[in-house]
């Protein structure tokens, strides 16, 4: 079946790939930090030239950004109506008593242009690296156990249950059944929703059961070797520094 | 001979009140290959999951290798006995291949060179070499199962318990399953196996407990299949093979210790031909449909669903 991997790029060779999985995410974050707070849609988009730039030299297929950039500005698309409608300042167009304000529009697209480069950054960041392997750089950077935990589990088992999923919804179909928005449809829908938590939850106490069978105390046992290298300096520096000059190059030229 | 498992009086009730088993008490040896059979919801997986002390049973009723389960440090535990579960889903909950294989030995604190030591024969003893970096999701079901048995093996446990090694296999891979186990168990290491499929049983037993709640019954596989009352009880079967040498028995076929699997047939058919001057003699006579009849009656009850 179809499995929406965030990392089915990550073989690819790339720098951006090649780049040490810890100091792959201490530098996108930075950048990411740095992007969201820029206070200009000059400088937001000069952030998402970046943030392109950068996604080109990763190799990534367009169509990996596109498909889930497109979700994320359905999702902030409603700004672009609603801010201008009542974010107060000049007004460009009036119709009776609603204004359409300038300061309105200006906002909402600086939201959104920061968003874009922020979720194409996290993007190139998670797509160019094996999921598993970001979880490690995350253990190795200190991030708490549980979550790390966390994140294992629901990477290792969100395919589980899409599989059961399919599997319930094939036996559904299979005698007959088709989904229809009227209350017949969503009850079914409801209950194979809550038969999946309720295999879910069993599921759950078995692999607790089988991780007690070996051994396991609570901490989330792994082996990772990374080394850093003087080429991953030469990444993490110069993109780190471009996320520092966005917000103090008036203090420099 | 040393004792490897030894269960005295162990009875539990899951917490929601649900009895699982019944005084149960067996005692196993070093090195024995143990079949346990049972209807669906005998308690075999509740059974197991007592031996390496994942549920704990009261006071020291359960001594593998004459210690008490309960007063057994972590590491202990898990080096004396390995349980592989049924549902490989279940095993295989790290990231990678690797990560699984090495997920026992780490806990057992072992430096790092020693565990990539055994993650390596561990796959190698189930046939998955070079699937380190693999990640389970993409492995088919019989894959999946055999890295499910490699991080039980990566502990190498004393004893080995396997809840329903074949249950879903094709055949080769059941066959090659079977293999497995059965080199393990050469290789010195008690072998305790819950199964349903009782075509393979033969190849992977000395010796089997019918369970049921309870222990019903104990003997070799020849003693439980000849008793068809008690298979008859337990909603248990019969080889085909045991079965049709039974009917044969009734065509005038004469021959004293039944075959078991297909290899045993041979053998059998060999050596009572050879006996009777080169040929069986096999013949109808006025009771034979009866006797034939009688035979598949005593062994057919599980059609009963269909009548
Ligand atoms: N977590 C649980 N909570 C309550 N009852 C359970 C649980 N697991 C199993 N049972 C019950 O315990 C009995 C034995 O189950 P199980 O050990 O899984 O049998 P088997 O493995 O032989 O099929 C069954 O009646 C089953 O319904
Ligand atoms: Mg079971």
């Amino acid at each position: 079946m179809d499995y929406p991997e965030i990392d089915r790029y990550a073989s690819i060779d790339s720098p951006i790939h090649n780049f040490d999985p810890r100091a792959k995410i201490i530098t996108f974050m930075v950048m990411i930090f740095s992007f969201v707070f820029l206070d200009s849609i000059t400088k937001a988009l000069v952030g998402l030239g970046i943030a392109s730039l950068i996604y080109i030299i990763a190799k990534l297929p367009k169509a990996f950004v596109i498909h889930r950039l497109k979700v994320v500005f359905l999702f902030l698309f409603p700004l672009l109506i609603i801010m201008p409608l009542t974010v107060d300042g000049q007004a460009i167009a009036q119709y009776h008593s609603i204004t359409i304000t300038l300061e309105g529009f200006q906002y909402s697209s600086l939201v959104i242009i920061r968003a874009l480069s922020a979720v194409t950054l996290a993007l190139i960041m998670l797509g160019t690296t094996r999921f598993d392997i970001t979880i490690k750089a995350l253990y190795m950077l200190k991030v708490p156990g549980t979550l790390i935990q966390m994140l294992m589990f629901t990477y290792r088992y969100i395919f589980v249950i899409m599989d059961e999923f399919q599997r319930m919804w094939k036996a559904m179909e299979s005698k007959g059944f088709k989904l229809k928005a009227n209350r017949y449809g969503l009850s079914v829908l409801g209950n194979m929703i809550g038969m999946l938590i309720i295999k879910s939850y069993d599921r759950a106490q078995r692999v607790y059961q089988s991780m007690i069978s070996k051994g396991y105390t609570g901490n989330p046992g792994t082996i990772v070797n990374f080394k850093l290298q003087a080429k991953d300096y030469a990444i993490a520096l110069p993109m780190i520094l471009i996320a520092l000059f966005m917000h103090t190059y008036h203090l420099v030229l | 001979m040393k004792e490897a498992i030894c269960v005295k009086g162990l009875t539990y009730s899951y917490p929601d009140g649900t009895p699982a088993l019944g005084d149960i008490n067996i005692t196993i040896n070093e090195g024995e290959k143990i079949v346990i059979i049972g209807p669906n919801g005998a308690g075999k997986t509740t059974f197991f999951l007592h031996l390496n002390g994942t549920l704990k049973s009261q006071d020291n009723r359960i001594l593998i290798k004459g210690k008490d389960i309960n007063g057994m440090s972590n590491s202990e535990r898990i080096r004396k006995v390995g349980i592989v579960f049924q549902d490989p889903d279940d095993q295989l909950f790290m990231p990678t291949i690797f990560d699984d294989v090495a997920f026992g030995p780490i806990n057992m604190g072992m430096p790092e060179e020693e565990v990539k030591e055994r993650v390596k024969k561990a796959l190698s003893k189930v046939g998955l070499e070079g699937f380190e970096e693999r990640v389970p999701h993409n492995l088919s079901y019989g894959q999946k199962k055999r890295a499910a048995l490699a991080a039980v093996l990566s502990m190498e446990p004393e004893i080995l318990i396997l809840d329903e090694p074949t249950a879903n296999l094709d055949p080769k891979s059941r066959a090659d399953f079977i293999k497995v186990i059965n080199n393990l168990n050469k290789e010195g290491i008690t072998t305790m196996i819950a199964m349903h499929d009782v075509n393979a049983l033969p190849d992977l037993a000395d010796r089997v407990y019918v369970l049921n709640k309870g222990i019903i019954a104990e003997g070799s596989p020849m003693e439980i299949f000849s008793d068809w009352d008690l298979l008859k009880d337990n909603n248990l079967e019969a080889p085909d093979i045991f079965k049709f040498f039974k009917v044969l028995g009734c065509f005038g076929y004469n021959c004293e210790d039944l075959p078991l699997s297909l290899d045993e047939a041979v053998e059998v058919l060999a050596r009572t031909i050879e006996k009777e001057n080169g040929h069986v003699h096999l013949h109808i006579h006025e009771h034979t449909h009866a006797e034939v009849k009688d035979v598949m009656h005593s062994y057919n009850h599980h059609t009963t669903w269909h009548e």
